[in-house]
Parts: C-alpha cells; sequence; structure tokens
C-alpha cells in the first residue's frame, strides 16, 4: 500500500516536468487487501471540524488513504479544504498553522490521476512544501486544496512522518 | 494510571503531551512544568511577532489543555493533565521528581547562546546575542533577561544607522525584517511586538547578514527569504553580490535551493526585467532608503570600539576560502576588513545547558550532554555519563535533545516520535503505584514556602487581560506584575 521514496530520490526540480517518467509509483492508490484495526479513544474530544454540510446533489466525494493503509471516503461539500476535511473526521492531521500555508503538517500526496487538475501552487505553497518531510512529485498541503466539482474523488495519502525521512538540518 | 513530568510548555513540551493524550491506550496522569507564569516558549518568545500563523499551535495547545485540566471534574476523559507555571526544575527538583513519576521528559529547549569566542564579544557596548535581541522586541520577562540594559534605551539608538549580523539562520532574516521594517507603523500595528523597541531601532538603514560559508551553505529557509526581499516595496531593497553566485552548482541542488536560487536572480533584476509575474507583485517605490545585504566567506576576528564610551566602532573580518578538505578556512594570504557598524548581533544558533547544571546541585541526574544538547539514544532516552546507558523513565524531545535546528513542524515530528517511544515504555515498565496527586507532587517537588505555582485557569486569566490590552496582545513583561493580575 505504502512505498515511501527513498530521500536521496526527492525531486530536484520544481512540480510537474519529471514526473510521469519518473516518480509515478510512489504510492500504490489500489485498495488494500488488509486493513489494519485502530485504536480509538471513544472519549478523545473533538479539537477541530468545521465542516460544512453538502446541498443536496451537489455532494462530493474524496479518500483518504491512512497512514496504515486504510482508505476513508468521506462525502464532502464545495469549499471545504482537505485539512477542514481530515480534521473534522479526526484523522491524523495537524494543520499545526490553522491552515494559514505556513507550516507543512498538512502535507498530502496527491494520486496522480487528480493532481493535474488542481491549480498550480503558489509561492507560499511551494516555500513550506520545501520542508515537509518524504515530499514527492505530487505532494500538496491539505489547507491548499479546497473541494470544488473538476476535482471530485479526489485520492490522497497521507505521507509517513518517520526519522527515516528526516533531514538532518534545513 | 500512569505518572508523566515533562519539563517545558514551549512547542517541543506541548506537542509531546498533546501526542501521549491522544495516543496512549494507557490512563495517564501529565504535568506539564514550566518556568514562567505563561506556557509556550519559542512560540510566545522566539516567533517573529509578524507570523502570528506559526504561533496558531497555541490554539490547538490551549484546546486540549482545556478539556483536559484537571479539574474540569464533568469530563470522563481517561488522562488528566495540569500545568504548574512559575516553577524552575533544576538538579535537585527532577531527582525528585524522577522517583515519584513513571516517567520525566526533558523539553526545555535550548536556552543559552553560542558564541564567537572573539575579543569585544563580551564587553561591548553594542554586541548582543540574537537571543537578547528576539527576547527584547518579543517581551521576554524582564528579570530572566540578565543582559546590560544600556543598548535597551532609546538614547543608545539615535545614532544607530549600520547594524551587521553573524550569521544566516531564520533567526537573522528575522532580525534583520524587524531592524528594517521598524519604523513603518501599518507593518506592526497588528502585532504583539514590544513598541519600545521598534520605536528605538526606527533609524537603522542598513543591514549586513555576514555567513562564514558561502551562498550554497545558507541556513534559512525560503519563506523568510522571500519576506525579506518582498520588503522592496516599502523602500527597503536587498542586495547580494554576483560573485558570491557565480560558483554555484545547479545540477547538485535540491528543491528549495533551485527555487532559492531562482528568486535571488529575478530579485536582482530590475523591476521591469524580471520575467516571472510572483516577482512582480508590489512595484517598489522609486527611491530605496534602506538597504540589507547578504556577505558571504568571513570570519569575524576582532570587535573594535570607541575608548571613550566602550561602544563597538567596527568590526574586523577575515577572508575565507575553502581548503583542500572542503572546509572554509581562513585565507591567510589576504588581509582582514574592517566593517564600520553601530551594533552587532550575533545569531549563531542557541545552545542548550544540562539541567544537572541547574540549582543547588545536591543530587545529579548524571545526564550526559553532547556538546550543545542532551545525550540520547535513537528512542529519545537520555543516556548516563556514568555508563552511557539509557536513564530508565527519562526522555528528552525538541531542541534539548536535537539541538538547535529546524522549524516547528521538525520539532513537532520529534516530539511525536519520543511520544510513541514514551508510550511503548510506559506499557513495557511494571505496573505504577504512584499515583502522585497534585498535593503529593507540590510538596515533594516543592518542598519551600517560596513557590508561588501557576495553574492553567492563571494563565487563562492572564490571557485575557493581555488580550484586553492590544490587538492580539500586548504582553505583560516582568514576572511579578504577570503574577498580581493572577491574584498570587
Amino acid at each position: 500500500m505504502f512505498k515511501v521514496l527513498p530521500s536521496s530520490l526527492l525531486l530536484k526540480s520544481s512540480a510537474r516536468i519529471k514526473r510521469n517518467i519518473l516518480y509515478k509509483p510512489i504510492i500504490s492508490f489500489t485498495s488494500p487487501t488488509v486493513v489494519t484495526p485502530r485504536f480509538l479513544s471513544t472519549t478523545l474530544p473533538r479539537l477541530h471540524g468545521h465542516l460544512h454540510k453538502p446541498k443536496p446533489g451537489e455532494e462530493l466525494h474524496c479518500t483518504f488513504i491512512l497512514k496504515d493503509g486504510t482508505q476513508k471516503k468521506f462525502t464532502v461539500a464545495k469549499g471545504d479544504t482537505l485539512l477542514d476535511i481530515a480534521q473534522g473526521h479526526n484523522l491524523d492531521m495537524e494543520g499545526a498553522c490553522g491552515g494559514s500555508c505556513a507550516c507543512s503538517t498538512c502535507h498530502v500526496i496527491v494520486d496522480p490521476e487528480y493532481y493535474d487538475l488542481l491549480p498550480e501552487p503558489d509561492d507560499d505553497e511551494n516555500d513550506m512544501l520545501d520542508l515537509a518531510y518524504g515530499l514527492t512529485e505530487t505532494s500538496r498541503l491539505g489547507c491548499c486544496i479546497k473541494m470544488n466539482k473538476d476535482i471530485d474523488g479526489i485520492r490522497v495519502a497521507l505521507p509517513q512522518m518517520t526519522r527515516n525521512v528526516q533531514t538532518s538540518d534545513f | 494510571m500512569k505518572s508523566i513530568s515533562i519539563i517545558g510548555s514551549g512547542p517541543s513540551g506541548f506537542y509531546t503531551a498533546y501526542h501521549l493524550l491522544k495516543k496512549s491506550p494507557i490512563p495517564l496522569n501529565i504535568t506539564l512544568w514550566e518556568k514562567f507564569p505563561v506556557p509556550f516558549g519559542l512560540s510566545r518568545y522566539g516567533v517573529a511577532p509578524d507570523h502570528p500563523e506559526v504561533k496558531n499551535c497555541e490554539e490547538t495547545f490551549t484546546q486540549f489543555a482545556n478539556a483536559y485540566t484537571i479539574p474540569s471534574g464533568s469530563n470522563n476523559l481517561m488522562h488528566k493533565f495540569q500545568f504548574i507555571g512559575n516553577v524552575q526544575i533544576d538538579s535537585e527538583k527532577l531527582f525528585k521528581l524522577r522517583s515519584i513519576q513513571d516517567c520525566v521528559i526533558l523539553s526545555y529547549g535550548c536556552n543559552n547562546d553560542k558564541k564567537l569566542g572573539i575579543p569585544g564579544e563580551n564587553d561591548t557596548l553594542g554586541v548582543v546575542s540574537s537571543r537578547q535581541f528576539v527576547n527584547w522586541y518579543n517581551s521576554y520577562p524582564e528579570n530572566a533577561c540578565a543582559t546590560p540594559e544600556q543598548w535597551k534605551g532609546s538614547d543608545f539608538w539615535k545614532n544607530v544607522k549600520n547594524v551587521a549580523i553573524i550569521g544566516n539562520g531564520n533567526v537573522a532574516l528575522d532580525i534583520c525584517r524587524v531592524l528594517l521594517t521598524s519604523n513603518i507603523k501599518q507593518y506592526w500595528q497588528n502585532t504583539d511586538i514590544n513598541q519600545a523597541s521598534t520605536e528605538a531601532i526606527k533609524h537603522v538603514s542598513n543591514v549586513k547578514i555576514i555567513g562564514r560559508r558561502g551562498y550554497e551553505q545558507s541556513k534559512f529557509t525560503n519563506k523568510e527569504f522571500r519576506e525579506l526581499w518582498e520588503l522592496e516595496k516599502y523602500g527597503i531593497k536587498g542586495n547580494i553580490d554576483s560573485k558570491y553566485l557565480s560558483n554555484v552548482d545547479e545540477s547538485k541542488l535540491d528543491r528549495a535551493g533551485t527555487r532559492r536560487l531562482e528568486m535571488v536572480k529575478e530579485y536582482m533584476k530590475p523591476f521591469d526585467q524580471r520575467t516571472k509575474k510572483n516577482y512582480k507583485k508590489f512595484k517598489p517605490p522609486s527611491t530605496f532608503t534602506k538597504f540589507w545585504e547578504f556577505d558571504y566567506m568571513k570570519t569575524p576576528v576582532k570587535i573594535n570600539k570607541d575608548a571613550r564610551n566602550n561602544r563597538i566602532s567596527s568590526i574586523t573580518l577575515a577572508i575565507n576560502k575553502v581548503n583542500e578538505m572542503n572546509k572554509f578556512v581562513i585565507d591567510n594570504s589576504k588581509p582582514c576588513i574592517d566593517y564600520p557598524i553601530d551594533f552587532l548581533i550575533t545569531s549563531l544558533g542557541y545552545k542548550g545547558v544540562n539541567i544537572d547544571e541547574l540549582g543547588c546541585q545536591k543530587h545529579l541526574n548524571n545526564i550526559k550532554f553532547a556538546g550543545d544538547h542532551l545525550a540520547t539514544n535513537r528512542e529519545g532516552q537520555v543516556l548516563s555519563s556514568m555508563d552511557n546507558k539509557p536513564i530508565p523513565g527519562l526522555f528528552a524531545s525538541g531542541w534539548i535533545k536535537t539541538g538547535s535546528k529546524g522549524v516547528i513542524v521538525s520539532t513537532m515530528i520529534d516530539s511525536f516520535t519520543v511520544g510513541d517511544e514514551v508510550i511503548k515504555y510506559l506499557q513495557c515498565s511494571a505496573t505504577s503505584n504512584q499515583q502522585a496527586s497534585i498535593i503529593d507532587l507540590q510538596n515533594t517537588v516543592l518542598d519551600s514556602t517560596n513557590y508561588k505555582p501557576t495553574t492553567w485557569f492563571d494563565w487563562l486569566k492572564l490571557d485575557a487581560y493581555e488580550k484586553k490590552l492590544g490587538n492580539p496582545r500586548r504582553k505583560i513583561i516582568n514576572i511579578a506584575d504577570m503574577l498580581k493580575i493572577i491574584g498570587k
């Protein structure tokens, strides 16, 4: 389900150019064969979650692939960001800066099939992606991806954040 | 139930606590200790005031502290959390804490300076460390800040126009930005910067950022770099001499390096000749009034002063070269140069202090130290100076473990990783019978009446008070005043 790219292979030049040749098989987006049960405290307070209800007939969908390979599909409303959605459903996505594109804790890896449908990242987002752990060719920030009709069905994976992919300093 | 104490309530301490409360299957009783009555450490006192979005992590910390703090009583959460402020944990207190807690995590960060070690550094008026300077504009508690007071007065600053900063990490860039924008009212009006400081430094018009190595070894991140260039809209002009860029091997640059080089090349062009629209967002005014410049390949060797008033007059720098070993060393064939300056800020990074060196040291914890941070194993467990083995139940997270590097996301990930290891450790360790209540904890650790510990609710009171004073807040600078407002 998840193959983390070795840090030595992290992309060297800016976004789209070499993607199709080199970096496609970073993560397989096929359905997982094993679903690992996950500990969930029933008493965990919900810290975030300002999700909108989709209007009838205007429901959009998105799928998150969690670190253990589990897939979660949600019905969501137009305008909510992937960060809003992840936090609203208590997924492991931090959003330390409160969704203002000032950290890289909402880093997601977008299914290449959907990546080109997204508007290009701006300078602020790119500056933060520079610092993201386990960066890939289709990495984006969850706070900068707003749900709309064009990307209905988008699939994103949460990156592994471990010391293996940590650069020593920056 | 297992009991954990975390020392330090900055991002590393709070993120560690947060992760433990979120992830531990074992019920936990967590105590977060802080030397000031106020929490958040470097988020409150380190992050630049014009980066409020970086401080948003405080909101997450506040939400969960509110949810878990005893005695909210009505909560049915499996974990308990308490904040004890205004208590400095030293060697002795740590020793006692370890005897009554299942686990202690050191997250007290780095609060000392790395030094240049050159003549004049410590006894010249107008030479300060970046930590002292940042503390000043961020209203760090006064009586905790042992710095000569002369340079904080407005009289001192009347003739300060040329400033040099040694080191080029993000802290240096923050300071450069603060120095050059201090006279722009609208830039700072909705921040919590110490207004006495911006008022004082408003005459500064030239900043040189000096590095020992070359452009390619720059330590700052692109966000901070871009902010500096974008100041051109206020008539603040940046410069990097093209000779420092000529040797850059573009094929060896990583993603961030490629983007950084493009940024320099574009911003060095006149506005109308830039090729990309994102470098043409704001047209600068026709004349520039303030200037910053990066200066590379120099080693400071001597600080020169005016004998009459002991103030800095210039800095002597040696020219560096790259030797056979690929190291940057002084090139003795070239003469030193002198830069006349009115103020010098050394921004070489922060240095940790061994907690065993704090306090009366009757009982030492035999903590091993590794240069500027604690020695730990891969799991984040602190090593013993006696036998180099992990000390049972003693962990470290954040800068005191890693040294002072990395942005908040790296501190967060480190704290989460250590949190996971602590949970593993607690799952393997024997059942605990140490259910220290707050009273036990305070009686054991705070054995004299000289302490005025503060609670999370005290902080909420102070927080509301500060927010009433200004937008987003005016920080109370004096600890005695903080305690008065809290009512202790």
